[in-house]
């Protein structure tokens, strides 16, 4: 390819882009101490489903936000005005902004942006507007639902909830989405178009998205169990995960605690199949995030993978992670075994969990793997049962969607 | 006591802000109620539709749509001419109009590889059709997962996108955003990064919507409709690639400079949205090195919506004074929802196939009932 980046007008030098806030609202606990805390200690967020009716479905767990009161954790918008999506969205950012301290009235930055990603977007809406259509005919729809159907406001109520005036931008790549958000940041930050950044992923559970993946045969009997050798599915979860991304030379200035430094990333389009994954794809994409990243694989020392727990995926991302390192497989393992599938907030729940990995020394576990899958190699490391004590200093998220979106965020330790 | 905030708002420009790089338009497919393609499109600015015209045929089932409720559906649009027959009919009418919009704008001189060539459409909620049907179906069937299977795809938001990319094997970047009223702009946006970044050489970037009963009777339940203003549909796709990077011979539609999008919270007043409006405005202009004299047409986007289209005009007064040439779409094509911006792009398009004489600069707006604004900055081509 020919003058890349360089079309046109001068344009500054890029800058380092560090991660300095992290916000969590999942079914492991409503910040983001509480998750890692409970990822590190392999806990399980898997409980009987709530939110929505589940009688007549044969499995009925989900990697539910338990006892999320949004009033107690939003301070500007009003949760009766938005969906669950967007309160999860906005409780996450607004996290991630106390924990970077920028909450106040700010430095210099000026310019502050907000990108998530969603699978299903406000799908609790959609689904209380089709018990209307169902129950009572389209006549009856309900006004205030109809103004929160818009999948465009979860990044839209995490400037509301934060008073940000840049762009909010809500990416619909599905189980993916979440790392084209923190990859879209990253360049929003790089190349100087905005000077903080709120990104991250969002979904709600809800009813449509467990029936759809439940007829597909998709839905593990218990828990999901990426690597397993019996192995049998998802778990349906939901949650909010975001992240505070700045300049490097603004979080020095500010003496900020820095969690990691974006690297870079890449993202590919398998224009395969709609829900079969595809490896020589997934491959080019780490290829890509690589090049971006300005790495060579064996500069990675560990893998946060999709990690969906069906058989398909797994075996998928193993061949993926496997040709484009030469043959070998970096340790891998999936928090999903502990969240669920969190659909579009997955990949951004794990850049948060890589930027704990990274800035407190840890690889967290394939907490449900009973006998690893001899299938995908006896020399797949998947961090089996507990979390190991160790200090990465690269790390790559992976995340891959329907529709064959895929997008792979690479971090590194920030030593000052 | 007020919480606190994260950033002061500001209208001053910034240290960083930079002129931006243009990217081209080389190419550009449209549906609408004017019909297939740019040309009927040009009618629009005498504020008609062409003469002739054929009524499109309603989506789904006419008697379910509310009474009373002017809707106009895409004219003229034969997908199977495009798209072939094979599996058309599992694909949602989302699908429909962005894959026969991304095929045609496909066409032409050869482009960059399919592994640098990709997808970025807007839409609000996907197929709305497809999500309810799909959504009831988990109510009304014996058992809530006696779904069908092949329609799950086609519920997700990025269905369009994927499906397009598997047409056609395009492998490069492909995204889907979501935003309302905004979602061509955030698409146009996503778009100029992604090329700028280095991360494509070419992308389908667009928006669709399309025309339900469940739509129609969510506007009217709303009540959001502008008086007089008939609900519509569409699809508008451009063909991107950064200036310079095709070949010489080619004359490109259209040379994209800023694409702004910022937020203010309506609720804290529809004036304060408007001041943002007008301060993203003035924002793309300098960063496109365009004096606001310099625009010769404006394209609004809050025509069609009650409470907004003032909003939006009073922006538009505070950065011109006198308001340059308008160019209403909506009271002609209708509101068309996510895939407004991009028809209001097309309707400008359509005014410039030939050379530009005098230098002929538009602007796109768009405000979303979110407090979300935005503004897209074309320049006219010359000889």
């Amino acid at each position: 390819m020919s003058d890349r980046g360089t079309a046109g007008t001068a344009t500054p030098a890029p800058r380092r882009v560090v991660v300095t806030g992290l916000g969590a609202v999942s079914g492991l606990g409503l910040g983001a101490r509480e998750f890692v805390d409970a990822i590190r200690a392999g806990r399980s967020g898997i409980a009987p489903a709530e939110q929505f009716d589940t009688t007549g479905f044969e499995r009925t767990l989900a990697g539910e936000v338990q006892g999320f009161k949004a009033e107690e954790h939003l301070r500007r918008i009003h949760p009766s005005r938005w969906g669950r999506s967007a309160q999860l969205a906005a409780a996450a950012a607004r996290q991630a902004a106390e924990d970077a301290g920028l909450t106040e009235a700010g430095p210099a930055a000026l310019r502050a942006a907000s990108c998530f990603g969603t699978t299903n977007g406000e799908s609790q809406v959609l689904e209380q507007l089709t018990a209307q259509w169902v129950g009572e005919g389209l006549g009856l729809l309900s006004p205030d639902l109809v103004e929160q159907a818009d999948a465009g406001r979860i990044a839209a109520a995490v400037n509301a909830e934060l008073g940000l005036t840049g762009e909010a931008l809500t990416l619909g790549t599905a189980c993916a989405a979440g790392n084209y958000a923190v990859g879209y940041g990253y360049d929003l930050i790089r190349t100087g178009e905005a000077d903080v950044v709120l990104c991250g992923g969002a979904d709600a559970s809800n009813r449509a998205t467990h029936a759809g993946f439940h007829r597909l045969g998709a839905l593990a009997e218990d828990v999901p169990r990426p690597f397993d050798e019996h192995r049998d599915g998802i778990v349906t979860a939901e949650g909010g995960a975001a992240l505070l991304l700045e300049p490097l030379e603004s979080a020095l200035a500010r003496g900020a605690r820095i969690y990691a430094e974006v690297l870079g990333y890449g993202m590919t389009c398998d224009a395969h199949h709609m829900t079969n994954p595809y490896a020589a794809s997934i491959a080019e994409c780490i290829r890509r995030a690589h090049r971006s990243a300005g790495i060579a694989p064996g500069d990675v020392d560990y893998v946060c993978a999709h990690g969906t727990g069906t058989p398909a995926n797994d075996s998928t991302e193993v061949a993926a992670v496997r040709e484009a390192f030469g043959g070998t497989v970096p340790p891998i393992s999936s928090v999903k075994s502990m969240l669920g599938h969190t659909m579009g907030a997955a990949a951004a729940f794990g850049a948060v969990v890589c930027c704990a990995a990274l800035s407190e020394g840890f690889l967290p576990a394939s907490t449900t793997v009973r006998v690893v899958d001899p299938a995908l190699g006896a020399d797949v490391d998947c961090v089996p049962h507990r979390a190991r004590e160790h200090r990465p200093r690269v790390v790559e998220n992976h995340g891959f969607a329907f529709g064959g979106n895929n997008a792979v965020t690479i971090f590194g330790e920030f030593a000052a | 006591m007020t919480a606190p905030v994260l950033m002061e708002t500001t209208e001053t420009p910034v240290g960083a802000e930079t002129v931006v790089a243009p990217v081209d338009v080389v190419a550009c497919a449209a549906f609408s109620a004017a019909g297939a393609g740019l040309a009927p499109l040009a009618a629009v600015a005498d504020g008609r539709l062409p003469a002739g015209t054929e009524a499109g045929a309603l989506p789904g089932d006419p008697a379910a749509y509310p009474p009373a409720q002017a809707v106009l559906p895409v004219s003229g649009f034969r997908p199977e001419e495009v798209l072939g027959r094979k599996g058309l009919s599992r694909l949602t009418r989302t699908e429909q109009l962005a894959a026969a919009a991304c095929t045609l704008a496909l066409e032409g001189p050869a482009g960059p590889a399919a592994s640098d060539t990709g997808i970025v459409l807007g839409t609000s909620v996907g197929s709305a059709r497809a999500l309810a049907e799909f959504t009831r179906d988990t109510f009304v069937q014996e058992r809530p997962y006696y779904v069908n299977p092949s329609q799950f795809p086609g519920t997700l938001m990025n269905a369009a996108a994927g499906r397009t990319a598997i047409r056609h094997g395009l492998t490069g970047v492909n995204a889907t955003v979501s935003g309302g009223p905004l979602a061509a702009l955030h698409a146009v946006r996503y778009a100029r990064g992604a090329l700028l970044n280095g991360h494509a050489d070419r992308l389908l970037t667009g928006a669709v919507e399309e025309l339900s009963a469940h739509t129609a009777w969510a506007w009217r339940r709303s009540g959001a409709l502008a008086p007089g203003v008939p609900l519509g549909e569409g699809a508008a796709v451009f063909a991107l690639q950064r200036a310079g990077s095709y070949g010489t011979g080619q004359r490109p539609v259209a040379r994209l400079l800023a694409c702004e999008t910022g937020f203010a919270n309506p609720s804290e007043g529809l004036a304060h949205v408007g001041r943002r409006l007008a301060a993203c405005v003035r924002t793309a202009l300098r960063r496109s090195g365009v004096a606001p004299e310099e625009v010769t047409v404006v394209a609004p986007g809050a025509a069609g919506r009650r409470g907004w289209s003032a909003v939006e005009d009073r922006a538009l007064r505070e950065v011109f004074g006198t308001s340059p040439r308008t160019l209403r779409v909506q009271p002609v094509l209708g509101e068309t929802h996510s895939a407004g911006a991009g028809l209001q792009l097309a309707a400008v398009l359509a005014t410039w196939r030939t050379p530009a004489t005098e230098r002929d600069v538009a602007l796109i707006t768009s405000i979303g009932p979110d407090g979300s604004v935005g503004c897209l900055v074309a320049v006219r081509p010359g000889a």
